[in-house]
């Protein structure tokens, strides 16, 4: 038997975040979600739930699209960590990120950065773009955009990935 | 009105596809909400909250709490410390014109009664499970029919639930008259399901006191908030907080939505204001989705008796409506005025005899119902566009002919409403039905393959571009309803805006823009739009709701950049020797018209006026211009809504099929951002419609408390749409525009509710509750099965 660890012991989690190693001190229990958000202070990642139904907070650990808010922080101790902030250049933005803009995926933009992330996660597993709008997106709560832009800005992105395939996938 | 002079500037970007200007924070994670904002030895607050329905409450012990805490902020120091929070809209027989933070009861789960403050969230969490609410139980009171029982009274001094109740439109004997002397009549009773607003970002508050002034009350009090209204939270912290008006400072950040749930300061983020003045310390305090979809106030839940009365060649004589809306524990800010708002615009855009609604309002044992996208017009359009297909049903017309033979015509307009003192000015309702029936019929043939299939069609007016205040004292509204702009441009030519209204999705900082920049004959990325902050922009009491921003606000824009434009020109003419009535800007640039060789640049102008001298005779220095837009009547922006569902009669799935919408906004200033709004309003309309309820159980309890409980729509139920625009602008606003933000909303509901009666005619009399959930349809095609 172990013994239940105090409410306010802290521990340590060292990770890569966004290509640095990163040492965050938090107590076990402390969700991925706030430990990124207020420890490591990178609050691009956000927070809509906390019961892992509306996918604002997903980042991408060890290359897999995760719900940060189901997620503890000791979890991913040794692990590599991307978050919304490591995905466009200081000027330019990723093609993902180009395409929301330019569909008009985006109207509050709470969402926008783990719809980013679960799509940036799925191109990097090879989805194709049936996958990426009826699966991906669908995993994705938005109140604004009624998704049918965010469904033109996966084409205009998977028209970009995938030149020679340019059947709409529905 | 002085309205745009086309002389002076080139339309350029207003109707243009502009990209937004306010996308790249978005997108990269560098955007700023309100649980963003982090200071300074920041505290964390948790509200301590009802678990009962319904009580007495007898103390709030923290006896046991061995949790580090830095404040339990309770009930009776909350009541001691602070005034009733206000209520802007009085109707008729209303008595609750203001209520405080606690007066010794609990009506609903989750009611707010305290504040605890630690050092961070989860420890703020671990102390409320240590402090112990007790409570003298009382019966709940939930549903409509308990509330009108008046067997439990939740205000036991008044001897009824009813809150307010009124009578619009015709009176009864002249109803009476209308329906006796009609050919025939139907009566349906419906009931719409109660709705949650859910905004992806849930309320937010962060409190910094500051240090405090010569009284020991704070010197400048800062609020970040997650609002729609910032001046609206503004008021309500002054006087519920004691505060004067010019030491607060309520900043709007980057907002995650609002649809009408942010638009006033709530009971609870109120004690974290007291509890950041007790300690002196900053406060957070951050919603979580329980708290939201169970203490953000709900909308909607009445149930209704409409009754429509025609001649059996379709033309329409009556409508009469009986409704009763469950308000819910108490009033909130605009109290019942969503189904005033319904009574209100129930006639839609047909010619009738008589329009008459008797409404009640009634406390239960539940959330607040308030403000949500469509603020009761969802409700009007639902009710008259089903009867008036209940009628096309019974007489064996087509839906469409039947709403073209009584639809005004442009030829009678203005037309006076039969329930207030509105006109519809300039709609061609006739056209709008028609593009959009050409529309569905060029869908393809439904294919054979066992679902039914149904197709319906929807037409509403909305009453946007809310105004003129002056009219608003006679409904009972304690607010105004005008909105006001400053522009400075800079030396360097560049301009800042500096609105009352607030964006939270809306895109104001481009459609503003283009506005503006039109006006200027400057380009977009050269104007700034700044908005949601109390010690910078202009006063706005509604904030961004009511469909109204572009129209009122905009309408604000526009004056502004005319006042703007026409002393650049004076300036320019100075300059040139030329008469300013012969000034054009355009591109950049001040130039005589028919002499481009005569021209400067902005910036020239610009900058003459800051040095202040050789300007024309009677102009001071500087380059600033703030005009006021006060709407001289309402806007009535008007779409129709054409849909086609297929229902599985095996599950009772409903799937949408195809979607048109035909649109008459008036200028469209940019038409991505006005079919985003389309999009995101249809999927607020059809997801009330299919999926989305708020569940109370018998007990009082709430049942749907997490968004795998409470349904929003998903990428998959939502069909893609065709929009057709028509273009009649508004002869009221500077500019031309109408407001539609909640249009998509008000079509959509209605309209998918249509077409799955209209796919399942034998079920349709009992289809007469919503969400048509699969269980509710599989029940209406087996009335004498249990559902499996």
């Amino acid at each position: 038997m172990t013994a239940i660890t105090p409410a306010t012991d802290t521990r340590d989690t060292t990770f890569v975040l966004n290509g640095t190693e990163t040492t965050l001190r938090v107590r076990p229990r402390t969700l991925l979600s706030d430990a990124l958000r207020h420890d490591a202070r990178v609050h691009g990642t956000h927070v809509g739930c906390e019961q892992g139904a509306c996918g604002a907070c997903t980042v991408i650990v060890d290359d897999v699209a995760r719900r940060s808010c189901l997620t503890l922080t000791p979890q991913v101790h040794g692990r590599i960590v991307e978050t919304i902030e490591s995905v466009a250049g200081t000027v330019g933005l990723d093609p993902i990120q180009q395409a929301i803009h330019d569909a008009h995926g985006l109207q509050c933009g709470f969402c926008t950065p783990g719809i980013v992330m679960s799509l940036v996660a799925a191109r990097r597993a090879g989805a194709d773009r049936t996958i990426a709008v009826d699966e991906v997106l669908d995993g994705h709560l938005c109140r604004c955009t009624g998704y049918i832009n965010l469904r033109a800005a996966i084409e205009l992105a998977w028209n970009e990935l995938e030149p020679n395939s340019l059947e709409p996938s529905s | 009105m002085t309205l745009l002079d086309p002389t002076h500037s080139v339309t350029r970007h207003v109707g243009a596809r502009h990209e937004r200007l306010e996308d790249r924070p978005f997108l990269v994670g560098d955007s700023r909400y309100s649980d963003d904002i982090e200071l300074p030895g920041l505290l964390h607050a948790a509200i301590i909250r009802s678990p009962s329905p319904h009580g007495i409450v007898r103390s709030v012990d923290t006896s046991e709490l061995t949790v580090p805490v830095d404040l339990v902020l309770g009930p009776d120091e909350i009541a001691a410390t602070s005034n009733p929070c206000p209520i802007h809209w009085i109707l008729p027989e209303q008595w609750q014109t203001e209520r405080p933070l606690y007066d010794g009861r609990v009506r609903f789960v989750g009611d707010p009664i305290g504040v605890v403050v630690a050092a961070d969230r989860y420890l703020a969490e671990d102390a409320l499970d240590e402090i112990f609410v007790d409570i003298e139980e009382l019966p709940p009171v939930v549903g409509i029919d308990a509330a009108l029982a008046d067997m439990t009274l939740l205000y036991p001094d008044r001897g009824t639930n009813v809150m307010a109740q009124w009578m619009a439109g015709d009176d009864a004997v002249h109803t009476d008259a209308v329906f006796t002397a009609a050919e025939s009549s139907l009566s349906i009773p419906l009931r719409i399901g109660r709705v949650a607003g859910v905004p992806m970002e849930i309320r937010a508050i962060v409190v910094d006191p500051g240090r405090p002034g010569r009284d020991g009350r704070p010197e400048k009090l800062t609020i970040w908030t997650s609002t729609q209204a910032p001046h609206a939270v503004r008021d309500a912290v002054a006087e519920v907080c004691r505060i004067p008006q010019h030491r607060i400072r309520v900043i709007g950040p980057d907002v995650g939505g609002g649809f009408g749930v942010k638009d006033h300061a709530y009971e609870d983020e109120l004690m974290v204001v007291l509890a950041a003045l007790k300690l002196g310390r900053p406060v957070k305090w951050i919603e979580d989705r329980w708290e939201s979809l169970t203490t953000t106030t709900q909308a909607r839940d009445e149930q209704y008796t409409i009754d429509i009365a025609y001649d059996r060649d379709g033309t329409l004589r009556g409508i009469r409506l009986d409704a009763v809306r469950d308000a819910g524990a108490y009033f909130s800010i605009f109290g019942a005025g969503p189904l005033f708002a319904m009574t209100g615009t129930l006639g839609g855009p047909y010619r009738w005899d008589a329009v008459s609604s008797h409404a009640r309002a009634v406390a239960s044992t539940t959330c607040p119902n308030h403000s949500y996208r469509g603020f009761g017009q969802t409700q009007a359009t639902f009710v008259r566009e089903l009867a008036v297909d209940a009628v096309a049903a019974e007489l064996g017309m087509d839906p469409i002919e039947l709403r073209l033979k009584n639809c005004i015509t442009p030829d009678e307009q203005p037309y006076q409403l039969r329930t207030g003192p509105m006109k519809y000015d300039d709609g061609d309702y006739p056209t709008s039905l028609r593009m959009a029936r050409a529309m569905a019929d060029a869908w393809p043939p439904v294919p054979d393959d066992g679902r039914r299939w149904g197709t319906a069609t929807s037409i509403y007016v909305q009453q946007a571009g809310v105004g003129p205040s002056q009219g608003n004292p006679h409904v009972g509204l304690q607010i105004g309803s005008w909105e006001s702009t400053t522009l400075r441009m800079e030396r360097d030519g560049t301009v800042r805006a500096y609105v009352g209204v607030s964006s939270h999705g809306q895109g104001h900082a481009t459609t503003f823009a283009q506005l503006i920049a039109d006006r200027l004959g400057c380009e977009p990325e050269q104007v700034e739009v700044i908005h949601s902050d109390t010690d910078v922009t202009p006063y706005s009491a509604y904030g961004t709701a009511a469909s109204r921003s572009i129209a009122v606000g905009g309408g604000s824009a526009v004056l502004a950049a005319e006042q703007l434009a026409a002393r650049l020109c004076a300036i320019a003419a100075e300059i040139l020797e030329a008469s300013p009535d012969d000034i054009v800007l355009d591109s950049g640039t001040a130039s005589v018209v028919g002499t481009p060789a005569r021209s400067l640049d902005l910036a020239e102008v610009a900058n003459r006026a800051w040095q202040g001298w050789a300007l024309p005779a009677g102009y001071d220095a500087g380059l600033v211009e703030h005009a006021v837009y006060e709407p001289p009547e309402f806007t009535w922006s008007y779409a129709t809504h054409s849909c086609r569902v297929a229902v599985d009669p095996e599950t009772g799935l409903v799937e949408i099929d195809r979607y048109a919408v035909v649109m008459d906004c008036g200028t469209v200033v940019n038409p991505t951002i006005v079919e985003g709004q389309i999009h995101g309003g249809v999927a607020q309309g059809l997801g009330p419609a299919l999926c989305e309820e708020v569940v109370v159980d018998e007990t009082g309890q709430p049942r749907t408390t997490t968004l795998l409980d409470y349904l929003v729509p998903t990428s998959s139920l939502m069909p893609n749409i065709e929009i057709a625009f028509q273009v009649t602008p508004s002869p009221h606003t500077p500019g031309g525009m109408k407001g539609m933000g909640e249009g998509g909303t008000n079509g959509g509901f209605s309209c998918v509710v249509n077409a799955v009666r209209a796919a399942l005619p034998e079920a349709a009399h009992r289809l007469t509750q919503t969400p048509f959930t699969p269980a509710r349809v599989w029940s209406a095609l087996h009335p004498d099965q249990e559902t499996p």
